[in-house]
């Protein structure tokens, strides 16, 4: 089975397309958002960030960044060891948060009404076969 | 003028929020943090029962944050839209010190300019000061700010009540009023035997929770209800109800509090539990001539010295002054408004300045205690009143007296 490198523009291709043929409108709760996850200490040593953008519950938007990175209504930061341990399901998102792990910029009110959504698209994206 | 503005009880918030900024303006604040809750009450129009704060900007809407399990409760209670009331919590990013400091960052141009705070210290529990451990955290996130006490800029424009303000007060008060009624009602013709103070706080808050009262606001436990030696505790003026039974032959207390739209009624109210002794109905007459010779004092220009003065000498002549607690009011405004009259610039660094001159549109307690222990009897007064162009007007109109059951 083909195995997409994490955090690369081949694995945000197949991010993209497992997200929309998997998630519908309903199952984002039709959200509107944006989302940054900055992966800090890449093994090259860079920084790199996956953006995903939301339009009435449709993924819009997929892309890896890297430098400037764009604005987002939430962004979650930390080291990349710390996402690719999330990604392969050995820790959860939500203890990383607790454990302060992960950072999260952005508001938590609206943050905690849409966790059940990034719960799903974890899922998804848990499912890609990765090499890290 | 929109439909809102017809609301007897609107308030301008808005505008309070501009006269902030306007003083931070003139003492070169770049950001205000607010921590205590009158500055909460009186800046957001929203009860905090966490541990809240509000960001003011020099320009533009503050951001108010608060534990992220109420923040969307205060942000629909709120003036202010819910992305400017935000949820703190113990997660990565989201604790109370970084998502606060990282708003104040956008604020200050390289990180650097003047924060004000709210620093200080009271007998009122819940005040909310910045600790000493959360100054020390805003001090290292905020490397380059220097912080700065800045409190007196909202105990300055707080002082005068506005129109919105006196009449939540007046509300406030009309709603103890009932409670009031409502306790009378139970207790008259014998109706108190086996009663406890603590079931006459709970019939008084149920009374007044059905009049629209949103709590019974005092830290003090609600209601204050005593009886018998409760009443007359040295020098006391603070009595959570109790399980103790209401007895004939003993006084009785009752202190009541009612909160409308975050203003504070709180009216204190005596009776005699019959049969009253002359030695009781000596007493008695005392406190209501006091409290009547108190009332008509209040006015623009008197201070508390003056009062005390005035007042304590008509006590010694009465030959009751050893029963008085020589200090006839206390601060009251927006929820977390007490205690403290006026601004921090008396002799004893918060307490009230006992040369505080009075206004038209303050609004205080007129509070008296009086308190015989040896005769196992007290009275209690409180009253919020409205310093008025030549006098004080009573917020609460329950007849003035001490009845004897």
């Amino acid at each position: 089975m083909e195995k997409y490198k994490y955090i690369s523009q081949e694995w945000a291709a197949e991010a993209y397309r497992r997200l929309r043929q998997e998630l519908t409108a309903a199952k984002m709760k039709f959200v509107t958002s944006s989302m940054l996850t900055l992966n800090t200490n890449c093994p090259d040593g860079k920084d790199r960030a996956v953006y995903y953008r939301f339009e009435n519950g449709v993924v819009d938007e997929v892309s890896i960044c890297e430098g400037d990175f764009p604005k987002a209504e939430f962004t979650i930061s930390g080291d990349y060891e710390t996402f690719a341990r999330i990604s392969r399901a050995e820790i959860g998102s939500r203890s990383a948060l607790m454990s302060g792990k992960l950072r999260l910029r952005g508001n938590m009110v609206k943050a905690l009404s849409l966790a059940a959504v990034v719960d799903r698209m974890n899922g998804v994206l848990a499912t890609i076969p990765t090499e890290y | 003028m929109t439909e809102q503005k017809y609301d007897p009880y609107f308030i301008d918030f808005p505008a309070r929020i501009q006269r902030i900024q306007e003083e931070m303006g003139r003492r070169d604040i770049d950001v205000y943090l607010g921590s205590r809750l009158r500055t909460l009450s009186w800046t957001l129009d929203a009860f905090c029962p966490w541990r809240s704060y509000i960001v003011i900007p020099l320009q533009g809407l503050p951001t108010a944050f608060t534990f992220v399990i109420d923040a969307s409760r205060v942000g629909d209670d709120s003036w202010l839209d819910p992305e400017h009331i935000l949820g703190y919590a113990p997660m990565g990013g989201q604790d109370q010190i970084s998502v606060i400091s990282d708003l104040i960052l956008q604020y200050l141009e390289s990180g650097k300019g003047t924060v004000g705070i709210e620093s200080g210290m009271a007998p009122y529990l819940p005040e909310g000061n910045l600790t000493h451990y959360e100054y020390e955290c805003f001090h290292d996130a905020l490397p380059d700010a220097s912080l700065v006490n800045a409190h007196d800029i909202i105990d300055q424009l707080s002082l005068i009540k506005e129109f919105g303000e006196i009449n939540r007060s007046r509300e406030a008060s009309r709603i103890v009023d009932v409670g009031h009624q409502a306790v009378y009602e139970a207790i008259k013709d014998g109706g108190y035997h086996g009663m406890t103070e603590t079931e006459i706080a709970g019939l008084a808050a149920y009374v007044m929770r059905k009049e629209g009262s949103e709590w019974e606001w005092s830290f003090t436990a609600g209601n204050e209800i005593a009886s018998g030696y409760r009443t007359g505790l040295a020098g006391g003026a603070c009595t959570p109800a109790s399980r103790k039974e209401l007895k004939a032959g003993e006084p009785f207390m009752v202190d009541l509090h009612a909160m409308f739209r975050l203003c504070l009624g709180d009216h204190s109210h005596n009776y005699l539990l019959g049969p009253a002794t002359e030695r009781q109905r000596w007493h008695a007459q005392n406190f209501v001539d006091l409290v009547r010779l108190c009332l008509n004092t209040y006015k623009p220009g008197m201070t508390p010295s003056t009062i005390a003065d005035e007042l304590m000498e008509f006590c010694e002549e009465a030959n009751f002054a050893e029963y008085m607690v020589p200090g006839f009011e206390h601060g009251i405004g927006m929820m977390g408004d007490e205690w403290r009259i006026g601004m921090n610039d008396g002799p004893f660094p918060y307490w009230t300045n006992p040369d505080h001159v009075y206004q038209p549109n303050h609004v205080l307690i007129c509070a008296m205690q009086y308190a015989c222990p040896e005769e196992n009897i007290g009275f209690r007064y409180e009253n919020p009143i409205l310093i008025t162009k030549d006098g004080c007007e009573p917020l609460s109109k329950f007849p003035l007296g001490i009845e004897e059951i």
